[in-house]
């Protein structure tokens, strides 16, 4: 009597675990899915083969294939992809980067998925994932942008990192009476000056303000852009940053740092890899988020985030789902984004993070002082050509501050004909 | 029309053309040396702007370490080789009979046939990268080697048939005459008569073309991607990783995937010249 009592609770117990273990999974998983990805560097490139195998190895009943493509190739192979005999995962780029594929309806609207409670540790990239009030994706990565600085320069000059615009500025004069620039900087491929005026307009105007002006709501002619390139200005007229930078690529710019010829690089944290290569230590370098400008607005961040997708003509839409409850899981984000594999910032606020400064204070800043909100960086944000058109502008403008209005009329006639 | 010989010029001109050859040598010569000079440099030196400089440490085993036992330089090395040799002999081997036939026979149409083959050469081959992508991927020879080898076959041959019926015909036609009066069949003629006699011509044409197709890189992006199938010179943009661009490697990369076709010069250099000034003169 007694065992046959144990016998039926466990297997009580056992129906119970199954139960709401099968409730969890809605039904086990069977039939194929088909994964295309762009991770095709070394170090991504096992991190999504090791996803797919892993997650093989949970569901036995389900063929996972993994088809992986070049990470550029991607970029002009995805439209192919999801309209014909489309796969059921894919991979792609947050916010404005999504637009055509959502306004296409190739996109499939995963809203449920984000209206589950466990999703809501990913709350600091949820409105980079969200386009007409309907979520389309699920990020796996993400990396902070900000300023990284020589400490000891900052030491030896007796300067501190600076929290509002005013500090910046007397720390900048600071160097360059001492003969060192302020910021290095490689324009020649253009992208990073849309990083700096990512950070002055967001600072400037706020968050909402810089992505109506990337959906092309705002003309480029408004007092309010123009006060944004008044401050840059600022910089530009000290001379803040290193001559002839429109030369060099950003890797070529580094130099200037890693000599001391320049104190700190607005940068993204895959710079940090560089400078300790080119000699620098953890005790030399630091990092700060970008200072405030305006105090009425609170910070918006870059941090440029990759992100899985389902087909809207996916075959196995359970198992894509599946699948993105997966990547999305605070375990599989912290070892995906481990040293060993992407070296990069998990999403899940929840998962935690590698033993490195930057990485902590990056995901500190991230998950608890970003609450403008998450931007994607410029040539994400902003439509492909408007951000072509954009960032040509800006790096002129660096270069030649005083043609501003014709820079500004540009990048207006720009919008008119992209935006109709 | 040619120029005096050296030995007939002034004193002065003799010595300043001493002393400007090895100058503009090292200037010709300049971006090579840079890339040889990075590929023993340590991945700190690009950081620091060292970049004409001395090597700050000398770290060629490392880099070469690693462009053979930690990337997929090995196999990409191997790709090029399996595209290279097969296309070699492929299209050798075809142009041999194509040039035969056009060489000995006297048909109808011969010579237009001939002109077909040498105006291919003349298609400007970017213009067809559309219509042979289209045609690879309908084929489902996409991504792999034997795409890249077919095509580069059907390319190379047109040339080579050129090169090879100029050669036939040069060759004395009475020994073929002769041997057809001893009986003896065509295929035979061709095995046993032309082919010995065309050594030259073909070692010049297989050293040339091993060169022409080691160094492609524009069929190699534009038919394959991925280890699988791209052969060495596409591979090497693997060194580029998502944010950074890795020159050390990359340098010490192409440095490997130049030495077999340089090889190939200095071991064949009198069929190489002989390649390029055959038929030149007669």
């Amino acid at each position: 009597m007694h065992s046959i009592l144990k016998t039926s609770l466990a297997a009580l117990v056992a129906a119970g675990v199954t139960a709401s273990s099968a409730a969890a999974d809605g039904h086990a998983l069977s039939g194929e899915l088909n994964i295309i990805s762009d991770m095709s560097n070394p170090a991504p490139r096992a991190v999504m083969e090791g996803l797919a195998e892993d997650f093989g190895a949970l569901h036995p009943g389900l063929e996972v294939n993994l088809t992986i493509v070049d990470r550029e190739a991607w970029k002009t192979q995805i439209r192919n992809a999801l309209g014909a005999n489309p796969p059921d995962v894919v991979n792609w780029y947050a916010a404005n980067r999504m637009r055509p594929y959502v306004d296409a309806g190739l996109f499939a609207d995963i809203s449920d998925l984000w209206a589950e409670p466990e999703f809501e540790a990913l709350a600091s990239t949820k409105g980079a994932m969200t386009l007409d009030g309907a979520q389309w994706g699920v990020p796996y990565t993400y990396y902070q942008w900000g300023v990284y600085y020589r400490k000891d320069i900052f030491d030896q000059y007796g300067l501190s990192e600076p929290s509002n615009w005013e500090e910046e500025l007397a720390n900048c004069q600071t160097l360059l009476d001492n003969g060192v620039k302020c910021y290095t900087i490689g324009t020649k491929f253009l992208w990073t000056a849309g990083g700096w005026f990512d950070y002055i307009n967001s600072r400037t105007n706020g968050y909402d303000f810089h992505i109506a002006l990337a959906r092309g709501e705002v003309e480029w002619t408004d007092d309010r852009v123009r006060q944004t390139f008044a401050n840059w200005r600022q910089l530009i007229d000290m001379g803040a940053f290193i001559d002839d930078h429109q030369t060099y690529s950003w890797q070529e710019a580094l130099p200037f740092m890693v000599n001391g010829e320049a104190a700190s690089y607005l940068m993204g944290n895959f710079a940090v890899a560089a400078m300790r290569d080119g000699g620098l230590t953890d005790d030399q370098l630091d990092f700060y988020q970008f200072p405030v400008i305006n105090p009425d607005v609170d910070f918006a961040e870059d941090a440029p985030t990759d992100t899985f997708h389902i087909p809207s003509g996916a075959q196995n839409m359970d198992a894509a789902k599946e699948f993105l409850r997966f990547v999305t899981s605070a375990e599989v984000q912290t070892e995906i984004n481990s040293g060993a594999g992407l070296g990069q910032l998990p999403v899940n606020a929840n998962a935690s993070i590698d033993d490195d400064k930057f990485l902590a204070q990056g995901f500190d800043m991230l998950s608890n002082n970003a609450g403008g909100g998450i931007m994607q960086f410029f040539d994400r944000d902003f439509e492909a050509e408007m951000a072509s058109v954009g960032m040509e502008g800006l790096q002129e403008f660096m270069v030649f501050p005083d043609n501003l209005d014709d820079i500004l009329e540009r990048l207006e006639e720009t919008r008119q004909r992209i935006y109709q | 029309m040619f120029p005096t010989p050296l030995a007939k010029t002034s004193r002065q001109w003799q010595i300043s053309y001493q002393v400007l050859l090895p100058i503009m040598l090292i200037v010709w010569l300049l971006p090579l040396i840079a890339v040889a000079n990075f590929s023993i440099k340590p991945e700190a030196d690009f950081v620091n702007g060292n970049y004409w400089g001395i090597p700050s440490s000398f770290s060629a085993f490392e880099n070469y370490g690693k462009v053979f036992f930690e990337s997929n330089m090995p196999r990409y090395l191997w790709n090029s080789l399996f595209i290279t040799i097969p296309t070699v002999i492929g299209a050798v081997a075809l142009s041999c009979m194509a040039g035969f036939a056009l060489g000995v026979y006297k048909f109808k149409g011969n010579l237009l046939i001939f002109f077909i083959f040498i105006a291919g050469n003349f298609v400007p081959f970017q213009i067809l990268m559309v219509p042979v992508r289209d045609l690879t991927v309908n084929l489902n020879l996409y991504d792999t080697k034997t795409g890249l080898v077919l095509f580069h076959i059907a390319f190379q041959t047109g040339f080579c048939t050129l090169f090879m019926r100029n050669f036939i015909r040069a060759l004395p036609f009475p020994l073929i005459e002769a041997a057809r009066v001893e009986g003896i069949a065509e295929w035979k003629i061709f095995l046993y008569v032309v082919l010995p006699l065309m050594k030259p011509a073909l070692a010049a044409l297989a050293v040339l073309i091993f060169t022409f197709i080691w160094n492609d890189y524009f069929w190699a992006v534009v038919l394959t991607q991925g280890p699988d199938a791209q052969p060495v010179t596409a591979g090497i943009t693997e060194f580029n990783s998502q944010f950074r661009a890795a020159y050390h490697l990359m340098s010490a990369g192409s440095i490997v995937a130049a030495l077999p076709p340089v090889a190939m010069f200095f071991l064949m250099q009198k069929h190489f010249i002989a390649g390029l000034t055959l038929g030149a003169v007669k």
